[in-house]
């Protein structure tokens, strides 16, 4: 049977520890935000602030798409993962690096832990990478979608060296420029070389798949592919070697016209789409995609701005990082769990059930209800930190820590739902219909 | 068996599996123009050319056991045979008008 490669899906015990782990630490997020407190509105270099984001970008979103990837592989490569047990070692691996690097930078132990913590995540992460990396090797299916699920990967060990350099300087002091400068360049291969090509690959994959839209032009997505690498690779080269102001310019213009013939690209399949109605899965993802402009725009006024006060900069550059890990990587994990996880369960719940008994549909195992206050709570937590960042309201950002909270245990209520669902027997509706 | 009589019985095996729901459009595979071709031999063996709306459809085998068992629950004794294919590809002009319907096109 040519073409069927639900075989290849690894066992849902690669999948679903990365699912829980990711949950919990969206709820440590949200405790990490309310305990930050003020530092929220300081220098974006503040210890709080890091810890906050490497539990927000490592903990909660890189394990949430890890445990996802590993599904997905199969349907953007074409292959089965190349190892399952290498996959379940890195997650434990993983698990207990992200923990000891926030610590590290939580209590700001820069010398004694953080060296330390940061060689286990770069070494667990290689794993992944290894691992997806050999996969890919052995991959069928090789189009501009799966190059750029590759490249993302190739970015997150370029992004997880330089943030494994900069945290041994500390320790041993060899770096010739400030920590600044090396920081600025991890951040922004990280959140784009890592996410947005991640985003961007899993996306035009899974999007279309869903809005269920055919006789798409890929080939904006190769110009996307070559402008956004363009501008990733001038901005390497000129970090490191050249270091002159007006290339900067160009780097933010090269990225931003890569997102543009993404978003598209995404627009064709919403147009096409055979699917009218989007349910909350959708909703969360195509808002995601909407919010992709923001990032950008504000890198373009801080590359522009000169005459701002510095205070008011930190906030601008806080705000640059709070856009995509929360306005468009969060969202629009939020927003693909609903569409991936009932459906992993679903195949693994039912499986030996098909044909034979009418069996409850993948989006009867979590609760819509509570994913439908999800999302309105959701806004108003991104309003409240909006308003709070932009307008150094601290009383907004507590409204927003707090909304978060709440969003993140609603998305736990709805993943521990999924994943201790019970297999349920349903009496054959009145046309006798049974659902595959 | 006539001609006549095993083009009943294919018209018969097809309303039969517009009860395999894709449980992600919620719609039949039949009205959504994934079963390209069904032949009946006249004695006890089925012969289904099916499709999937992406090649690496993740309910592909979902798709296939549920065709397989919905048919053998009726006629136990029958050989259901699952040619996969993907030309032509599948596109939105082979849902039928009751599938565009349920679709809100």
């Amino acid at each position: 049977m040519n073409g069927l490669k639900t075989n290849n899906a690894p066992h849902i015990s690669v999948i679903t520890p990365h699912f829980i782990f990711g949950a919990i630490s969206l709820l440590i997020l949200a405790v990490l935000l309310i305990l930050a407190d003020e530092n929220l509105l300081q220098a974006y270099f503040n210890t709080k602030l890091i810890a906050i984001t490497h539990i927000a970008v490592l903990g909660w979103a890189s394990m949430i798409v890890f445990g996802a990837l590993y599904q997905l592989i199969p349907v953007v490569f074409e292959t089965a993962l190349y190892s399952e047990k290498l996959a379940k070692v890195t997650f434990w691996f993983s698990a207990f690096s992200v923990l000891f690097l926030s610590y590290s930078f939580w209590v700001g132990s820069y010398v004694s832990l953080l060296p330390y913590a940061s060689v286990c995540m770069f070494l667990s992460l290689l794993l992944f990478v290894v691992n997806v990396g050999l996969t890919y090797r052995n991959a069928t299916l090789k189009n501009v979608k799966s190059t750029f699920v590759i490249t993302s990967v190739f970015w997150l060990l370029i992004t997880e060296l330089i943030g494994t350099v900069i945290a041994l300087n500390f320790k041993f002091n060899f770096l010739t420029e400030i920590h600044l400068h090396y920081l600025k360049i991890h951040a922004s291969i990280g959140l784009i070389g890592w996410f947005v090509l991640l985003i961007i690959g899993v996306g035009s994959t899974l999007i279309p798949m869903f809005l269920i839209s055919h006789e798409l032009k890929e080939k904006k997505l190769n110009y996307a592919y070559y402008l956004i690498n363009g501008g990733l690779l001038i901005a390497v080269v000129n970090w490191f070697l050249i270091q002159k102001s007006e290339i900067d310019y160009l780097i933010p213009l090269l990225i931003i016209g890569g997102v543009l013939f993404f978003i598209s690209f995404i627009y064709d399949s919403y147009k096409k789409r055979l699917r009218k109605k989007l349910d909350v899965g959708m909703q969360y993802s195509m808002l995601a995609i909407a919010a992709i402009f923001m990032p950008f725009i504000i890198i373009g006024f801080i590359v522009l701005s000169t005459s701002f006060e510095v205070d008011f900069m930190f906030r601008i550059i806080t705000f640059y990082g709070f856009s995509i890990i929360f306005g468009l990587i969060t969202t629009l994990i939020l927003g693909q769990t609903y569409k991936t996880l009932p459906f992993i369960i679903w195949l693994d719940k039912y499986k030996k059930l098909i044909g034979k008994t009418k069996t409850p549909l993948p989006r009867e195992l979590y609760s819509e209800k509570i994913a439908n206050i999800q999302i309105i709570i959701y806004f108003v937590f991104i309003a409240a930190f909006v308003i709070g960042l932009l307008f150094n309201q601290l009383v907004f950002i507590k409204i927003g820590s707090y909304a978060l909270l709440v969003v993140a245990f609603l998305y736990n209520v709805n993943i521990f739902k999924m994943i201790t669902h019970k297999v349920k027997f349903k009496e054959n509706d009145e046309t006798g219909n049974h659902r595959i | 068996m006539t001609k006549q009589e095993i083009t009943e019985f294919e018209l018969e095996t097809l309303e039969l599996l517009k009860n395999v729901m894709d449980p992600e459009i919620e719609i039949n595979i039949v009205d959504l123009g994934l079963i390209y071709k069904l032949n009946f031999d006249g004695k006890d063996n089925i012969d289904i050319d099916l499709t999937f709306s992406t090649p690496s459809c993740p309910l592909g085998e979902t798709i296939v056991t549920s065709i397989k068992e919905t048919i053998v629950q009726k006629h136990p004794s029958f050989c259901v045979n699952i040619n996969v294919v993907f030309e032509p590809k599948w596109s939105t002009a082979l849902v039928s008008e009751e599938g565009k319907k349920l679709l809100g096109l």
